[in-house]
């Protein structure tokens, strides 16, 4: 039983330069290790809607993934304005992104959806004017 | 994997130029010459391109003077082809005299499947819902290769429509009911060589022969073309193909067949298309329909195996009479050529497999961790003297088991200052039979 890998990044809020490069770490670093190309897909959609969304929403925050050889974790976690009524921003095409966010393209209203949508197990805690947990995993048997 | 850059023995003195510029890593210096990865290859030519001291790399090609070419003998040029002498710049005028000279260069069949190439494509962006554009040229191979080594990913958005070169040959072939003989394709670089061993989207190439552009152009520059020779063309070309062969012709191409005006990127150079792949890959292309790369600078006449100057192909391209209006009679042709179905690749782009660390996900885990240790002793200057182009890769190597630490001649030199450390220390250490001098002795 080997130690799992665990890889941390801090997100710095509003930088649309870097932002992309710690998922893109995350997923690079999975297929070093030989994980199934699906499983490589879906880590990669799930980083990246997370990195984003702390670049768009929060102000920065700090991601953390853990890879043992059954599992990985995504841990993201920021000190932001936090989300007002959770059901509502997990719904298609409900977005709060600015105006700078959208004419770059973005905001298109599917982040959260599309992390639930890639994960097996999804837990989000958010408090307004304290900050939002987000914790996905996957499983690799499944 | 078969590849066309073929490497001189006595030449290659080891320097490390071309595991530098090597876009893939896929060089190594081994006693004191180079050995190129297979699996990584792209066969893009940049290690050819800088070897300049030694002239240890050149392009594998077949022997145009041995091999089975008779006279008007089917060839398939590359458009770079048409760019190459001063003295001949009208496409008609060197039509005529290759055809004096017994070259049957398959024009028709060019012009033909080149339209179709990019009638098909404008077909397939208006087609296509916005979320899945940008579609990707791949008529360069070796951006086809680099998407699947490096940005596989990426793979869904290119082009699935075939190599206009091909179509021409698999055209000649329709028309001639086919017979089989053997085509011969003149190509700008080793890369659309490989494309002949190792076919992209089809089960097998069209062409049984591959010689450069230079080859050919510098034997006819030599002969010099007689005007009495040549056979007069009396077709009326567009010469839309030709445009081709530099940056932003295909673009051109692509635009002149569709009904809107679409956004369409188009770069050169290895930089630009490694630059401009990241974007995309990072989602930063939003609104952007069709994205032309070339990785040779200005397009394929700036390919290594080619026979003049990029920058006078280049300016001779600009003086080329090119109609870009399609007539009525063209595009009815396109769109027969079209429904003829042909035209889709019928093999699907795969990535290339990457080497994982290990086939074992938790023996790959720990040598993850095993390479990030090592990684941290290393002097992250990626100066190429152990052989490999960069620290990483040397980190890589050594848990592979392909190297030690001491490859590294900065860490060699900590390891001999250790040594060196412990012998002077040894030295002074006590013998218990040999008395110490000390202070009282000096009073």
């Amino acid at each position: 039983m080997s130690d799992p890998v665990c890889l941390e990044y801090r997100i710095e809020g509003n930088d649309y330069v870097d932002a992309g490069t710690a998922s893109n770490n995350i997923k690079n670093t999975l297929k070093m290790l030989g994980v199934s190309s699906e499983i490589c897909r879906r880590a990669a959609v799930i980083a990246y809607e997370a990195e984003m969304n702390l670049v768009i929403h929060a102000g920065g925050g700090n991601i953390k993934a853990t890879i043992t050889e059954s599992d990985l974790f995504i841990e993201v976690e920021d000190k932001g304005p936090g989300i007002p009524d959770i059901p509502k921003a997990m719904t298609e095409g409900y977005t709060t992104a600015s105006d700078e966010a959208r004419e770059m393209g973005f905001g298109a209203g599917m982040g959260l959806p599309n992390i639930k949508r890639n994960c097996d197990k999804f837990d989000i805690q958010s408090e307004v004017g304290k900050g939002t947990k987000l914790r996905c995993e996957i499983d690799f048997q499944k | 994997m078969i590849h066309s850059v073929k490497i001189s023995k006595e030449a290659c003195q080891g320097c490390v130029n071309c595991i530098k510029v090597c876009p893939t890593e896929a060089i190594r210096v081994i006693d004191g010459e180079i050995n190129i990865i297979a699996e990584l290859c792209i066969d893009c030519g940049e290690c050819l391109r800088s070897c300049i001291r030694n002239k240890a790399l050149g392009i594998s090609e077949d022997d145009w003077n041995s091999i089975d070419i008779k006279p008007d003998s089917p060839i398939i040029a590359d458009p770079v082809f048409f760019t190459q002498f001063g003295h001949h710049s009208k496409p008609e005028e060197l039509e005529g005299i290759l055809a004096g000279k017994g070259i049957n260069v398959l024009v028709d069949e060019e012009e033909d499947a080149f339209d179709l190439s990019a009638f098909a494509t404008a077909q397939l962006i208006s087609r296509t819902p916005k979320p899945s554009l940008p579609f990707i040229s791949v008529y360069c191979p070796s951006v086809l290769r680099l998407i699947e080594s490096r940005f596989p990913e990426l793979l869904p958005r290119v082009l699935p429509v075939r190599t206009p070169i091909e179509m021409a040959s698999e055209l000649y072939k329709m028309r001639t009911n086919g017979k089989v003989a053997p085509q011969t394709l003149l190509a700008p670089c080793p890369s659309k060589i490989t494309m002949i061993h190792e076919p992209q989207g089809v089960e097998r190439s069209p062409f049984t022969y591959g010689v450069t552009v230079r080859r050919i152009a510098r034997g006819i520059m030599a002969e010099g073309g007689k005007q009495e020779e040549a056979k007069p063309v009396t077709k009326n070309r567009n010469n839309r193909w030709i445009a081709w062969a530099r940056r932003g012709g295909e673009s051109m191409h692509v635009q002149a067949f569709s009904d809107k005006k679409l956004a369409i990127l188009s770069v050169s150079g290895m930089r630009n298309t490694l630059d401009l792949l990241q974007e995309l890959e990072l989602g930063r292309l939003r609104g952007v329909d069709f994205i032309e790369c070339r990785v040779c600078d200005t397009g394929c006449v700036g390919g290594v195996g080619t026979a003049d100057s990029r920058f006078l192909a280049n300016l001779r391209l600009g003086n080329i009479e090119t109609n870009w209006e399609i007539t009525p009679k063209e595009r009815a042709r396109a769109e027969e050529l079209y429904s003829m179905d042909f035209w889709p690749i019928s093999k699907e782009y795969q990535p290339r497999p990457g080497l994982p660390l290990s086939d074992n996900v938790a023996d790959a885990m720990a040598k993850l961790q095993q390479m990030k240790e090592i990684y941290k002793g290393l002097p992250h200057i990626d100066c190429g003297s152990c052989g490999r182009p960069s620290c990483q890769a040397m980190a890589e190597e050594i848990v592979r088991g392909h190297g030690s630490v001491t490859d590294c001649i900065f860490k060699l030199r900590e390891g001999i200052a250790t040594l060196a450390n412990k012998i002077v220390s040894l030295s002074e250490s006590p013998l218990h039979t040999v008395k110490r001098k000390n202070n009282d002795e000096n009073k």
